[in-house]
């Protein structure tokens, strides 16, 4: 782990191995481009087109299209470097990365980052039990370990990537006990699946693992986990239109062992952040995200470009889409001979704002009810690091504090090791129910360095030269 | 496909495939509880699996706060849970 940290100088690093980033990096790579590419994950993929660790059989489609497009990308010669974890980043581009065999120093002309993003979790009573999980780990459990995350699980929050766990778990043989869906989205979603043919394979499979589910609901929302020392049983609502919770009409579902719960994804923004890249606010995108020039993924910062989920969530084919274009800018910005690209870049850009139009629709249609702040009671845990609880928050709120890095520095919620990935998004919901103010305006927390724990001695050599 | 390896976990054998996730793993053997918190003495598990969140913290060969999630598992490593 000790002794001098490896340099690698390269034109272009990518970070995040996903579908945008293994896209850009092969755009890059066969314009002429040194690339080097590092991904936290045990094989590169992402967590859309995630590989078997064992080298086992993909476990569904993705997985069979991700393993094609990764041995593409390796054919054009990039740099692969996988189970590396970013833990810093500085405004001259140099980006550390943590492996196991210690450290790399990446010094690149130009930076891709797409690193993708992780589930958008919302606290309430019980949240914190054994066995209550995102609908992600779900999936990375069952895709990753081989197994379901339970005997008798239920699946529950909003939008269609429960669909996709639910096909997954069908496939291994656990089919979810329920499917819990918040939303009253049946005939709008059929509306909107109507004006877009392209996806009607992907909805039809989708539907057909429903099927297999015993009790689906829409417009119920999950109030409560209950369980000792882990989750045995739930609490359900019916959650109207508007997005109000009826509690008086609450029901129980006993008998389970887990409970996958969320509300679609958040962009994983920590990165572009250091490198001070301008972000955006939106709900329908997933919160704050990395704003880029969409026809060549170029963000506020020269020789910073950004493409997938970083940069609003939209799901995989944007994130081909928005990939394989930010590759071929950054090729040409570097001076790669690019001019025969010109009418391609076009046609993906014209493919890109109607794949986009596609998830901005359902982004809207599965948009988390307004209720869903509401859910965390006075002595819910808010800040899982901390134990920090929803009454603590709200007293810094009530106090004067305006914003989600004010609350940290009174209550320590979101000081803890996840710096508030967890539970950013969340205090700014309850500033807004609380004060008034807007999630927006509540702000994030600014990421730290070390982003991941890392070796001490790996930080003090990253951070003692070269920091402004 | 994979090889079959034996771990240590609290000091009892454990058969695992290498390169799994150490905490899909744990999540079967330890019925879900992965740890105890500091502060309230609560039980967590595994909640984001992907490293995001820091609740599913193991010992690893004696080195602390290691995310289960995101580690593979290797022959023979010595793995301990922190209970309160
Ligand atoms: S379960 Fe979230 S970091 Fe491991």
């Amino acid at each position: 782990m000790s002794g001098p940290m490896r340099r690698i100088e390269t034109d272009l690093l990518v970070v995040g191995g996903g579908p945008a980033g293994l896209e850009a990096a092969r755009a890059a790579a066969e314009a002429g481009i040194a690339v080097d590419l590092v991904d936290a994950g045990f094989r590169p993929g992402g967590q859309y087109w995630m590989q078997d660790p064992t080298g086992a059989a993909p476990l569904s489609v993705q997985g069979e299209e991700g393993a094609a497009a990764i041995a593409k990308s390796q054919a054009s010669g990039v740099a692969f470097h996988a189970g590396a974890e970013v833990f810093a980043a500085f405004p001259d581009r140099r980006v550390l990365a943590n492996t196991a065999d210690g450290p790399i120093e990446f010094v690149p002309r130009a930076i891709i980052v797409a690193t993708g993003a992780h589930d958008r979790a919302m606290p309430f009573p019980g949240w914190t039990l054994p066995g209550v999980m995102t609908p992600g780990a779900g999936q990375r459990l069952a895709k990753l370990g081989g197994a379901s995350a339970g005997e008798r699980v239920v699946l529950a929050g909003s939008g269609p990537f429960l669909l996709a766990v639910a096909e997954t778990l069908v496939k291994l043989g656990k089919p979810p006990v329920a499917l819990i869906e918040a939303r009253h989205t049946d005939l709008a979603i059929i509306a909107h699946l109507a004006r877009h043919p392209g996806r009607w394979r992907e909805a039809a499979r989708l539907l057909v693992a429903a099927r297999a589910i015993p009790e689906r609901r829409s417009g119920w929302i999950v109030t409560e986990a209950i369980g000792d020392e882990r989750v045995t049983a739930i609490r359900i609502a019916p959650v109207d239109r508007s997005g109000r919770i009826d509690r008086d009409r609450s029901e129980t579902i006993g008998g389970i062992d887990a409970l996958l719960v969320g509300w679609g994804f958040r962009p994983m923004i920590e990165l572009t952040a250091l490198l001070r890249c301008r972000h955006e606010h939106d709900p329908a995108l997933g919160g704050w995200h990395c704003i880029t020039d969409r026809a060549s993924g170029r963000t506020s910062v020269e020789g910073v470009y950004a493409a997938g989920e970083v940069t609003g969530i939209a799901g995989a084919v944007p994130a081909r889409l928005s990939g394989r274009l930010a590759g071929l800018s950054a090729a040409a910005d570097l001076g790669a001979d690019t001019a025969g690209d010109e009418s391609e870049r076009a046609s993906l850009g014209e493919q890109l704002a109607r794949a986009r139009a596609f998830s901005d629709g359902l982004g809207r249609l599965y948009a988390p009810p307004a209720d869903l702040a509401t859910l965390a009671q006075d002595d819910t845990i808010v800040c899982r690091c901390e134990e920090i609880t929803r009454a603590e928050i709200a007293s810094a709120f009530a106090a004067g504090t305006d914003a989600v890095a004010g609350a940290k520095i009174w209550t320590r919620a979101g000081m803890g090791r996840c710096q508030g990935r967890i539970c950013g998004a969340a205090i700014a919901d309850i500033a807004a129910a609380e004060t008034g103010i807007t999630p927006r305006e509540a702000g994030f927390n600014p990421p730290r360095i070390p982003l991941r724990p890392v070796p001490l001695s790996a930080v003090l050599e990253a951070t003692r030269d070269g920091q402004e | 496909m994979s090889a079959l390896v034996t771990i240590d976990l609290d000091g009892r054998a454990v058969e695992a495939e290498a390169g799994r996730p150490l905490g899909a793993l744990l999540h079967r053997e330890l019925n879900a509880v992965l740890r105890h918190t500091a502060k309230d003495g609560a039980p967590r598990g595994l909640f984001c699996g992907m490293g995001v969140c820091f609740d599913c913290l193991v010992r690893v060969d004696g080195r602390e706060g290691v995310r289960a999630c995101v580690t593979p598992i290797r022959a023979g490593m010595r793995v301990e849970t922190v209970r309160s």
